[in-house]
């Protein structure tokens, strides 16, 4: 399972690379990726809009069902990967590059685990 | 899990790291490592194995079995031969789906209930509590047998290599069934399943056999598929599934059995069924049915909403339970349905058009599925989905991906713009001239550079085809014997004194040659001679009475196309609108011969002659378009005068109408009562057909003769095409000067030239004892689906001939063979030497792929000159006069 220390990740398996102090890059882990299978469509969340940590942002879709992410953070949605409109499967094909949306103005955010205690975390949901 | 239940492969799934989910009691794998992406498009593209077991198995047997059968299924249980499975709903007395099924009739004295995995114990309780009234034994034999379904282009290959090359299927037909042994172990075959693949099987096998046959399966290169993507194929077949299509709706109560599209292939309403359970809702439901395929919506309450397929044109992914909304004004801002599955699939991308598509390596997806919607809405109506608060356009299609090109399942993309060509704005003299120019380049591209190797073609000589275009090639000349001037012939028009000579000394001279007391030459094609012949059958056959419904034929024996019958002897030919429908089975009265299992070639004329005491047909047709041997013409003769069965025999001769003689065959002769024929294959005439009888005015028969007739003219034709009349003639006179050298030229250049490409190491079909042949036709294997690829190729190389289905091919598009007539050539002078030749130049090209085109220019460069025709003096300068007095 792959998890990279650049980053923080939710207990939702999304996660949090900051840009800077107030600006971050979210998507989804490789843990969350193999669990939803094949994705086909992503509902992007729509730029401008405001986004609650804890509360879903936008959703995934695989074959069998939608998923809902949920944001990380609190803040406001600057820019979304518009290559996920054609090519959904870029997040199953490599989940942290993939970013889903880019937040600012961050004010808050979900409890957030380092690479090592989202690991442990994930080896106790399996 | 829980108390979840496992198949017999469990284990198997556990082992390939599939993801397990509980579907309706069970633990099956949902899907495998590589994904249902991977897995959907590895089944469309090669081969993918599901695990099956899970669907519950129920042995049917017992006095009452059909009996039983008939009251519980919506089908007609007494349309299935042995060998035979049929699709089939269990239905309530509401006409609902108690559930879907599959019926196998593997053997005599038992049937073979197949049922969904979700539905056993309620199926099983219906169907035990109806068992009660009829002497009848239901087993559950779901723990015996163990289930694999094996689908995909290169399916059949696989389990052949399991089979050691034994036929899987009784038929290789959709539906056929088969019991053999594969690497020792005993198993049934259907030719069935839920994917849409043009080819898949299912493979029954012991439970302790089932592990075995899934692990030689992989070995091959098949690879496991899930229960997502057997989901994911089956909506992209608009197949239904219980649960979805069938069973329980959204909008309350369950759903009509007609709602969903394969009803009408499902339900039979035959006499035998009696009062079936669901009779009356189902045929009120029916009944409501053909009005709305007529548009014509008076009994929409009996079947208010069916279901379609709907693609997705805007963004998102449809899925069960999105209402559907029209513009229509009479839909008012209301849903009109709803969505009954619906998902995102892959499928490959095609380039180039027609028979030269080619599939590429990249997919695309789609969104695609099907919806329950209102009775009104036909195919094309624009719809929009609600997905989730969002309305996105969507269409009813037909279907999303097609079968009826094997070997492959071709998806059909919604609203995809067919080509119309740009009217051209060139003035007419210009257009006139061009045309002029391309026939003549056409014309000697053909004659003076191809090697034409077609068996249906051949090229009449300078002195047919210039009689074909004098006059009266524009005239008419309609005649009809009348009675009250003892049948003398009374023409309609005048200025046909010469052309009414012509027809006469024409049927006296083709009744010469096929050997037979009578002609009728008005006919213009050898199909329109088959139509003529049926016509008149069923006429007669009804002249007995003519005040009730007529009768038409049946039972009719003929080659199956699949076996080289000609179409026309088909349902789906002329024989259309005369072959009777058999009310107890609801199956069309036809019987076709049997072949050997060792030479599909050859009739089979001890089984024949099992049929024939069974069926004891009516009418009895030769004949065949893919042709290598003699029908055996005198041994079904002498069967059936021995055997006492009314009948008439015909011989299509067809292809082989030039042939008639003793290097081939004497229909007439050997027992056959009528010939029909075209006259321009191996025969030498324009393109037109014949029709010759042997009867005498005193037979019984002779009024039959004098139907064929009047269904020739006036029935077939008004005009019957003076000019090929005309031309017709001479060329008799030139097949009864020449038949005798022309007949052996031909019957020995085409053994030779089949030996000689055996010698090049192509795979010629037919008996190498007797030399492959025994007509002027060729045929040679090249390979599964690799038929139209090579006769395109031996096109671009000047060689022409077509490709071929043989009987173990699906259809034309999977071609496996060339097949190749060396009628024409003869007529052009081609000897040993020549098609020796040929055949090494027809190898380097097909089999090595090698550029031969100047080699066949240069070839064909020397024989260019009709052989087999009048070449005397005499006959040169008349022909000289002719063509100056027409200008031709």
């Amino acid at each position: 399972m792959n998890i990279p220390s650049d980053r923080k990740y939710s207990r939702d398996h999304e996660w949090v690379k900051m840009v800077d102090d107030t600006t971050a890059l979210v998507g989804i882990t490789d843990f969350a990726q193999e669990k939803l299978g094949n994705l086909v469509y992503v509902t992007l969340p729509v730029v401008g809009d405001d986004v609650i940590a804890g509360e879903n942002a936008c959703d995934v879709e695989s074959i069998k069902a939608v998923s809902d992410i949920v944001s990380p953070v609190s803040g406001v949605i600057a820019e979304v990967n518009t290559q996920l409109d054609d090519a959904p499967e870029l997040l199953n094909d490599d989940p942290y590059e993939a970013w889903i949306f880019r937040a600012e103005n961050i004010t808050d955010f979900s409890e957030l685990l380092s690479a090592d205690e989202y690991e442990a975390f994930t080896r106790e949901e399996a | 899990m829980g108390e979840l239940k496992r198949t017999i492969l469990y284990a198997a799934h556990q082992d390939a790291g599939a993801t397990l989910v509980d579907f309706g009691g069970w633990e099956m794998p949902i899907q495998y490592p590589s994904g249902i992406i991977a897995e959907h498009l590895y089944c469309r593209s090669r081969c993918a194995i599901f695990d099956v077991s899970h669907m519950g198995r129920v042995d049917v047997a017992g006095p009452e079995q059909v009996a039983f059968l008939q009251h519980v299924l919506s089908s007609n249980v007494l349309a299935l031969d042995v060998g035979q499975a049929q699709y089939c709903i269990i239905p309530d007395e509401r006409g609902c789906a108690v559930d879907d099924a599959y019926l196998y009739r593997f053997e005599e004295g038992r049937y073979f209930l197949v049922i969904n995995a979700g539905n056993i114990d309620k199926d099983l309780e219906h169907l035990q509590r109806e068992a009660k009234a009829f002497d009848v034994t239901l087993t559950n034999v779901s723990d015996r047998w163990a289930a694999i379904a094996v689908q995909g282009p290169e399916s059949k290959k696989l389990l052949m290599t399991l089979s050691g090359g034994q036929a899987l299927t009784k038929e290789n037909l959709k539906n056929s069934l088969g019991t053999l042994t594969m690497e020792g172990r005993p198993v049934r075959v259907a030719k069935t399943g839920y994917t849409g693949e043009p080819i898949g099987f299912e493979l029954y096998c012991r439970s302790e056999d089932a592990r075995y046959f899934w692990d030689r399966l992989l070995e091959l290169g098949a690879r496991p598929a899930g229960l997502g993507a057997r989901d994911t194929l089956r909506m992209e077949a608009a197949l239904p599934l219980y649960g979805h299509e069938m069973g329980e709706c959204e909008l309350g109560g369950e759903i009509a059995i007609y709602s969903v599209p394969l009803a009408k292939f499902a339900v039979s309403f035959a006499e035998a069924k009696g009062d079936f359970i669901g009779r009356a809702a189902l045929e009120r439901q029916f009944s409501a049915f053909k009005k709305i395929l007529n548009r014509d919506y008076s009994e929409m309450q009996n079947l208010p909403y069916r279901i379609q397929p709907i693609c997705l044109e805007g963004r998102g992914v449809l899925r069960k339970g999105f209402p559907v909304y029209s513009r229509d004004a009479w839909a008012e801002g209301k849903p009109v349905g709803y969505v009954t599955s619906g998902t995102m699939i892959p499928y490959y991308k095609t380039e180039g058009e027609g028979l030269s598509t080619v599939i590429t390596e990249q997919t695309g997806k789609r969104s695609i599925g099907l919806a329950y919607l209102d009775s009104r809405i036909c195919e094309d109506f624009d719809l929009e989905i609600d997905i989730r608060g969002k309305r996105e356009p969507a269409v009813v299609v037909p279907y999303h991906i097609r079968q009826d090109a094997a070997p492959y399942a071709r998806p059909i993309l919604a609203r995809t713009e067919t080509k119309t060509p740009a009217p051209s704005d060139r003035r007419y003299p210009e257009r006139a001239a061009e045309l002029l120019v391309k026939a003549r380049e056409n014309h000697l591209w053909r004659q003076e550079q191809c090697v034409n190797l077609i068996p249906s073609e051949n090229t009449p000589s300078r002195a047919v085809r210039l009689l074909c275009e004098c006059d009266p090639a524009f005239r008419y000349a309609e005649h009809k014997k009348q009675k009250a001037f003892y049948d003398e012939e009374i023409f309609y028009y005048q200025g046909t004194g010469f052309i009414g000579e012509v027809e006469e000394l024409l049927s006296a001279e083709m009744a010469k040659y096929l050997g037979c007391r009578e002609a009728e030459t008005r006919v213009t094609s050898g199909q329109m001679s088959n139509t003529a012949v049926f016509s008149a059958l069923m006429d007669w056959k009804n002249r007995v009475d003519r005040k009730r419904p007529p009768q038409r034929l049946g039972w009719v024996m003929n080659n199956h196309i699949v076996r080289g019958g000609h179409l026309s002897a088909q349902p789906m030919g002329a024989l259309h609108d005369y072959i009777a429908t058999d009310p107890v089975t609801e199956k069309q009265m036809v019987v076709n011969f049997p072949v050997c299992a060792d030479d599909p070639y050859r009739i089979d004329v001890e089984q024949t002659k099992k049929l024939l005491a069974e069926y004891r047909p009516e009418f009895i047709i030769f004949g065949k378009s893919m042709v290598l041997y003699r029908e055996p013409v005198a041994e079904i003769r002498r069967f059936v005068d021995e055997q006492k069965i009314p009948t008439t025999i015909m011989y299509d001769m067809a292809h082989v109408l030039g042939l008639v003689g003793e290097h081939f065959q004497k229909p007439f002769e050997e027992g056959a009562e009528i010939v029909t024929g075209s006259t321009h294959k191996t025969f030498f005439g324009p393109q037109r057909g014949v029709i010759g009888v042997d009867y005498k005015p005193e037979d019984l028969k002779w009024s039959l003769w004098e139907t064929i007739q009047t269904r020739a003219f006036p029935g077939s034709v008004s005009n019957h095409h003076l000019g090929t009349l005309l031309g017709q003639l001479m060329a008799a006179y030139e097949m009864n000067a020449f038949k005798d050298e022309y007949q052996r030229a031909v019957v020995e250049n085409a053994k030779w030239f089949a030996r000689c490409l055996a010698a090049e190491g192509m795979d010629v079909a037919g008996d190498p004892a007797i030399g492959y042949t025994e007509t002027h036709q060729v045929i040679a294997r090249v390979g599964y689906a690799r038929g139209p690829e090579i006769a395109a190729r031996l096109e671009r190389n000047n060689i022409i001939c077509n490709y071929q289905a043989t009987p173990d091919e699906e259809g034309f598009t999977a071609s496996g063979a060339l097949r190749m007539g060396v009628n024409e050539m003869t007529r052009f002078g081609f000897g040993k030497e020549e098609f020796q030749k040929l055949a090494g130049l027809v190898a380097a090209c097909a089999l090595r792929g090698e550029d031969v085109r100047e080699d066949v220019i240069r070839l064909r460069e020397g024989f260019t000159d009709m052989q087999y025709c009048f070449r005397d003096e005499e006959v040169d300068r008349a022909l000289e006069t002719l063509a100056s007095a027409t200008g031709l």
